[in-house]
């Protein structure tokens, strides 16, 4: 079974895989995330989130 | 001018002191009334003090302050614990000139009651990073056992404090503290010449601590390499002791410095040339890698006090180059809630200084910068700057004892690391 294509909230248009850039504290990464080709709104899934994203913000994390 | 209180180095009492500058440096003035007045350097740099450690609430010279004498953690101490040192045995196989511990080479405590002190300190924190001390702690055969103990009480990281002599001959010993569960090994590393380990140590030395790390790496034990550092001996091998720490990772974590300071009692007291202090240190690290290690890379502890301790937290990149990570310009990582310092304290350099599962080899560099590339660089060769600054009986202040999270467990209790090898430097 296929998944659902995820549509833009704001544009009503496919997302599509695109390289994603980030900052935090100061430090930037790219991740590849569905992102909107018209108004470039992002899809974060829970799963980037709670997975390599809050791995990165861990081993940023001062003392 | 600032008012703290500190002690006499002659007979320890407890005496007013102040902080004052002089023609850009900094020293903590005292006067005993019996053994008269003192002067001991306590930072000298091109970076102001006040700019490293900010604006501090004077804590040192509040009324009724009872430490260091009446030490183990009380309601006034500011800090928790985040690392605990037990002392495991009084024996060593060194005779060094400058060294915290005792060499009384006594019978050692036995494994019972060594498992009691241990059940007693995870009761009193609730978990910590403990650090397994002397002496020289691989003398002990069962060394294993208390290790694989410590973790099953619920110590979340146990460090082995050594000269690495055991470690480097006895590769089934290294084995075994790894099959119970050792996450690190501070490793005594004085420089990268046999001239400074004749001065410190008495013997050659570099061969057995290249063994060591080797012996670690076979295991998967994080290493950090812990130098001495005594002016006029090794403070001009910093920049080469980062270098070969960084050449090392993922076998090498980081290098723990520790600037000299004076315990048990010394043919006459320390000159300012035989103080070695933070300020110095800091111009040292910058400068000795030729800028690598960026200053703003260097941030004051926020968990001891700023005099007590910096850290900088790195990648170490092929050819010798670094990313670094921490930025004290920058700001502080968004907070779900305010953080016991002492914990996180713990955690930080407890994940930095154990070494992670994963293998090491790491996807191109372009990739630094990708979620999963930078996951992999810094797990793999991630890297720590790390300094330690203990105080003696000429700079001793309160203020900065209070603030103290390393503490020592004797007797039942938990003592600030400098209050408990506290000593009269006198005749």
């Amino acid at each position: 079974m296929s998944e659902q294509p995820l549509i833009c909230s704001l544009c009503q248009c496919p997302l599509e895989i695109k390289r994603v850039d980030f900052e935090y504290v100061g430090h930037t990464f790219f991740a590849d995330a569905p992102r909107c080709p018209r108004c470039g709104q992002v899809y974060l899934s829970e799963e980037l989130v709670k997975g390599r994203v809050a791995e990165v913000e861990m081993e940023l994390e001062d003392k | 001018m600032r008012r703290t209180t500190s002690v006499c180095p002659i007979c320890l009492r407890r005496v007013p002191a102040v902080r004052v500058r002089r023609q850009g440096q900094y020293y903590l003035e005292k006067t005993c009334p019996e053994h008269g007045g003192f002067s001991t350097l306590l930072w000298q740099g091109s970076q102001p003090l006040e700019d490293w450690t900010g604006p501090l609430p004077e804590t040192g010279s509040e009324e009724g302050l009872r430490c260091p004498e009446d030490c183990g953690l009380c309601k006034r101490h500011l800090r928790n614990t985040c690392c605990t040192l037990l002392e495991v045995t009084d024996r060593c196989n060194l005779n060094c000139r400058f060294c915290f511990a005792d060499n009384a080479q006594t019978q050692d405590p036995p494994l019972e009651q060594v498992k009691g002190w241990i059940d007693g300190i995870v009761r009193q924190t609730g978990g910590t990073l403990l650090q397994l001390s002397g002496g020289e702690p691989t003398l002990r055969d069962d060394l294993p056992q208390l290790v694989a103990y410590a973790k099953g009480a619920g110590c979340p990281y146990v460090q082995l404090n050594t000269n690495g002599l055991r470690l480097a001959e006895c590769p089934d010993f290294v084995h075994a503290l790894a099959q119970a569960g050792l996450d690190i090994v501070f490793l005594q590393f004085d420089g990268m010449t046999e001239e400074v380990y004749h001065i410190l140590r008495g013997r050659d030395m570099l061969a057995a601590k290249q063994a060591a790390i080797q012996a670690c790496a076979r295991e998967k034990i994080g290493v950090t390499l812990v130098p001495t550092l005594v002016p006029g001996v090794n403070t001009g091998q910093i920049g080469d002791i980062l270098r070969f720490a960084m050449s090392r990772t993922p076998d090498v974590r980081g290098v723990h410095f520790q600037p000299v300071s004076y315990f048990g009692r010394v043919p006459e007291l320390p000159g300012d040339a035989q103080r070695y202090t933070m300020g110095q240190l800091l111009d040292d690290i910058v400068g000795q890698t030729g800028g690598l290690i960026p200053r703003e890379s260097l941030v004051p502890s926020s968990c001891d006090h700023p005099l007590c301790g910096l850290h900088g937290d790195y990648i170490a990149l092929p050819r010798g180059r670094v990313y670094p990570l921490s930025n004290r310009n920058k700001p502080p990582a968004p907070c779900c809630g305010p953080a016991d310092p002492a914990q996180q304290n713990r955690d930080f350099i407890g994940s930095r200084w154990s070494r992670p599962e994963e293998a090491r080899c790491c996807p191109p560099e372009s990739d630094l910068h990708s979620l999963d590339g930078f996951l992999a660089w810094k797990r793999a060769h991630g890297f720590t700057i790390t300094s330690m600054n203990f105080q003696d009986a000429g700079n001793l202040d309160l203020e900065r004892l209070r603030q103290c999270s390393l503490h020592v467990y004797r007797n039942g209790r938990r003592v600030p690391f400098c209050a408990a090898y506290l000593s009269p430097l006198a005749l």
